[in-house]
């Protein structure tokens, strides 16, 4: 049996590469979102939330569309490498999901009024959040590693309906939350320049930490498998 | 390679299970398509004042109202916490009375939505108002100081 378990070229060289691209990022886009771009003219110096909650909100998508990824691979290949890509885009993407609906809460109170309301946008990322959630405690059910697996790359496909369900919320009839503002239906973004840098830097920053939490995590994963494989040979 | 290989079953076995995986697919993107069709056509957070009259809602049973803030029509007394402003959708007009101070973005030809429930008379009760703002960021004017800000 060979251990070659993670391209060890991952692990070694890309890894701390990216744990300092993601650290030097996120001191950028702090930088910049703090002191650099200006306040709105609405919403006044609260506004800057905007750049911890897109970039968070971007994050969950990304995560799972590559939940789904992993698990399409999975019950492609059977190679269980895309199992343990799988659940470590999960957790990630659960854990940004969390920060998206604390960051929008604490960006709804002083604008809209309520920490909380019953609208499209949040109700769906809140379902969301709870289905992935679902998918963690899933994969608790079983110790047999080839069944776990199965069963969560079933749930993984099925639940990545809530990207586009989420993401085409605020289109519906009378939504509260406000339209896209980058990724808009025909023009221009309608968002000041600094603004729109001091944003991209950000979803920058932050999708460099995923990768980075990415990597690590399914690193563990690997050893955590090759393990088990070793117990029950 | 990769240590954790399974070995493989029948060639068959791989082609039946891929063809599985394939049909799951295609009905995923199905179910996909008429939930996000339906939700979004079904879906719906506030009545405008014209479908909430249309609608002939009960005084007395919750509703949401959305709608702009009427130039010139909003009204706080401090001492009275007495909220008033009138909400029109362009076509009807709804007088909202509120208790409490309004959120600091609510304002004259902006958006807003109100919960609460008509009272007999065809005013409507808020119990909770919030102020609705667009996608578009700005920075403010020169001469504009910015809500929010601290002095």
């Amino acid at each position: 049996m060979t251990t070659t378990i993670f391209p060890r070229i991952l692990t070694v060289r890309i890894q701390p590469a990216l744990a300092v691209a993601s650290i030097v990022g996120a001191l950028v886009a702090t930088a910049m979102a703090l002191l650099w771009a200006p306040p709105d003219a609405n919403q006044g110096e609260v506004q800057r939330i905007m750049y911890v909650h897109v970039p968070s909100a971007w994050l969950a998508y990304l995560a799972f569309v590559v939940v789904f990824l992993a698990s399409v691979g999975w019950l492609w290949s059977r190679r269980p490498v895309f199992d343990a890509v799988a659940v470590a885009s999960a957790e990630i993407g659960v854990l940004f999901t969390g920060l998206a609906l604390v960051s929008g809460s604490i960006w709804a109170k002083p604008t809209w009024g309520v920490w909380w309301t019953w609208e499209p946008r949040l109700i769906t990322t809140a379902v969301m959040f709870v289905m992935y959630v679902g998918y963690l405690l899933l994969r608790s059910l079983s110790t047999d590693m080839d069944r776990r697996a199965t069963r969560a790359a079933v749930v993984g496909i099925v639940a990545v309906l809530n990207v586009p369900i989420v993401h085409l919320s605020v289109t519906w009839m009378n939504a509260l939350h406000q339209l896209p503002t980058v990724l808009r239906a025909g023009g221009a973004p309608a968002i000041d320049e600094r603004m729109l840098a001091t944003l991209i830097v950000g979803v920058v920053a932050f999708t460099l930490l995923y990768a980075w939490m990415l990597l690590a995590r399914v690193s563990i994963e690997r050893q955590r498998q090759e393990r088990v494989m070793r117990e029950q040979a | 390679m990769s240590v954790a290989r399974r070995p493989r079953r029948s060639s068959s076995g791989v082609g039946e299970r891929r063809l599985l995986v394939l049909t799951a697919l295609a009905l995923a993107v199905g179910i996909g398509y008429v939930a996000l069709r339906d939700l979004g056509s079904s879906a719906v957070y506030y009545l405008t004042p014209t479908e909430a009259r249309e609608r002939n809602t009960v005084p007395g049973t919750t509703a949401r109202l959305g709608g702009q803030v009427e130039p010139g029509s909003l009204r706080y007394d401090e001492t009275a916490r007495d909220l008033r402003f009138i909400m029109t959708d362009g076509v009807t007009r709804v007088l909202v009375i509120g208790r409490g101070a309004p959120p600091a973005l609510l304002r004259e030809g902006a958006g807003a939505v109100v919960e609460g429930r008509f009272a007999p008379d065809g005013s409507f009760l808020a119990d909770q108002v919030i102020a609705k703002h667009d996608e578009v960021y700005v920075p403010p004017a020169p001469s504009q100081t910015p809500p929010h800000r601290t002095p």
